[in-house]
């Protein structure tokens, strides 16, 4: 999922660098500002949930593809090889891509057979991946 | 040169006699154009205007003048459409394509990210909101300035158009991979819905936020009408009750009204029926067609050198947040059979 948090914060670095013109000082700028500050509240979020929320969606990702293997073909249970040993975020993202696209390609041939389970099972897992991404904002005030 | 200044040389050359502007200042929101509100002094007469100029990188890729043909099409005429007074496409003294509109004073557009925020004022808010997308769906397209830009498409095509252009959206702007809106969009494709029974302008983007109120219970403009065309009525009413425009509410649309209610306030006022089946693919719908916009979002923040944090934010927080909604839709689907 992109943005990364590293580009997060560097861009909340970069778009205060320039000075605004003066047309856009007041409204916008404090709203500007206002984004940032939400981004950075949520980079939080993802530098303290993130790690766990990849490795258990990887996790859960080639279980349910070597599950597969036996019935939709041995290519599931090859993308499904290997572990996550780099813990970093990019690295885990970059695994959880050639995971997700093996993910794609196996929901596809079980729409093809209409098998009714393991489509049951893999829309159920989507409200899980989905879930363990997910970031929280506090209650915003209304103004 | 100042945009302050170049505003004026293009006024002043249109309207053939000085112009002057004064309280000229950016403001939040419209994230798919600069907004600009300004006021315009000529001839001893002061004008509430608008400027909407096009962004070097943008929420949406839209189309300046479709906008404009929408505010003209439905200017005075029924619906708060605030009035159209000048476009240009190239740029003009301006440099990038703008256009400009009558400033409607006095009134606030929600923010996304607030807290249920219209009080003991939403169930009449609510009322008017949808009554006037009703109103825009019963609208006779024929005639109206918004068919000199769009092609109107036959009424059982409404749908594929649609799920085409936004599918092709994600196709180009997709980081990473996306299973489950990949997913939603292999049912819609798989379970498509009757022909649209009218052919309507569709607002594109008609949402809380979208709207000025002014406080007090009255909606005073309806605004962002970059994404108008002409399809099926259904897909705005779908879009208005997307679950991300509704505050985390879950008994209330868009944070107003409970859904029966609004859906009957849509049908008294466009004479049409809301056909269950057809209504819950534009609502799947509704929830692809975000997380394109997220999609795209998140590719332009990075072409834009991560400068604009709205950018950012979408592609990232709101993107997450349409995916729980993508994951719950898909999962409440029938089983395959």
């Amino acid at each position: 999922m992109t943005p990364t948090v590293p580009e997060l914060l560097l861009g909340n670095f970069l778009c205060l660098m320039d000075p605004p013109p003066e047309e856009s000082v007041g409204d916008y700028l404090q709203a500007k500002i206002g984004v940032t500050g939400m981004i950075s509240m949520l980079c939080a979020q993802e530098a303290e949930r993130g790690i766990e929320a990849r490795a258990w969606e990887n996790g859960a990702i080639r279980d349910l593809l070597k599950a597969a293997a036996p019935a939709y073909g041995q290519r599931f249970a090859e993308a499904a090889a290997g572990v996550d040993t780099d813990l970093s975020l990019a690295a885990m993202d970059r695994a959880n891509a050639g995971l997700r696209r093996a993910l794609i390609d196996l929901h596809i041939a079980v729409e093809a057979a209409r098998d009714a389970a393991r489509d049951t099972e893999i829309r159920a897992l989507y409200v899980k991946m989905a879930d363990a991404r997910r970031l929280d904002l506090p209650p915003m005030p209304a103004t | 040169m100042s945009l302050r200044t170049q505003i004026e040389a293009y006024l002043t050359r249109i309207w053939g006699a000085p112009a002057t502007v004064a309280d000229l200042s950016r403001i939040p929101g419209g994230a798919s154009r600069e907004t600009y509100r300004l006021d315009v002094v000529c001839g001893g007469e002061t004008k509430k205007l608008i400027l909407r100029r096009d962004p070097p990188g943008s929420l949406i890729d839209t189309e300046r003048k479709i906008e404009f043909e929408a505010i003209r099409s439905f200017a005075g005429k029924g619906v708060p459409a605030p009035e159209a007074v000048a476009l240009e496409e190239d740029g003009a003294e301006l440099e990038r394509p703008f256009f400009i509109m009558g400033r409607i004073d006095g009134g606030k557009a929600q923010s996304p990210f607030s807290m249920p925020p219209y009080g003991e004022h939403a169930a009449t808010i609510g009322e008017q909101f949808y009554r006037h997308l009703g109103v825009i769906a019963a609208a006779e397209v024929e005639g109206l300035p918004i068919t000199g830009v769009c092609d109107s498409p036959a009424p059982d095509a409404c749908w594929k158009r649609e799920l085409d252009y936004w599918e092709g959206v994600i196709d180009a702007d997709e980081e990473h991979p996306q299973p489950i809106v990949r997913a939603c969009i292999r049912r819609l494709r798989a379970n498509p819905p009757p022909p649209a029974q009218k052919l309507s302008v569709v607002h594109g983007d008609y949402r809380t936020g979208n709207f000025l109120h002014d406080g007090a219970g009255k909606v005073i403009a309806l605004l962002d009408w970059e994404m108008a065309h002409i399809g099926d009525p259904l897909e705005d009413l779908g879009w208005a009750m997307e679950p991300l425009w509704c505050y985390g509410e879950t008994d209330r649309v868009s944070g107003m009204l409970p859904k029966a209610e609004a859906i009957a306030i849509w049908e008294k006022a466009s004479g049409l029926k809301v056909d269950p089946a057809a209504f819950a693919w534009w609502e799947l719908f509704a929830s692809v067609k975000g997380q394109a916009i997220w999609i795209s979002s998140a590719n332009e923040y990075r072409k834009g050198g991560f400068k604009d944090p709205v950018l950012g934010l979408s592609g990232w927080y709101t993107a997450r947040r349409q995916d729980v909604i993508l994951a719950d839709r898909l999962a409440a689907l029938e089983a395959l059979s």
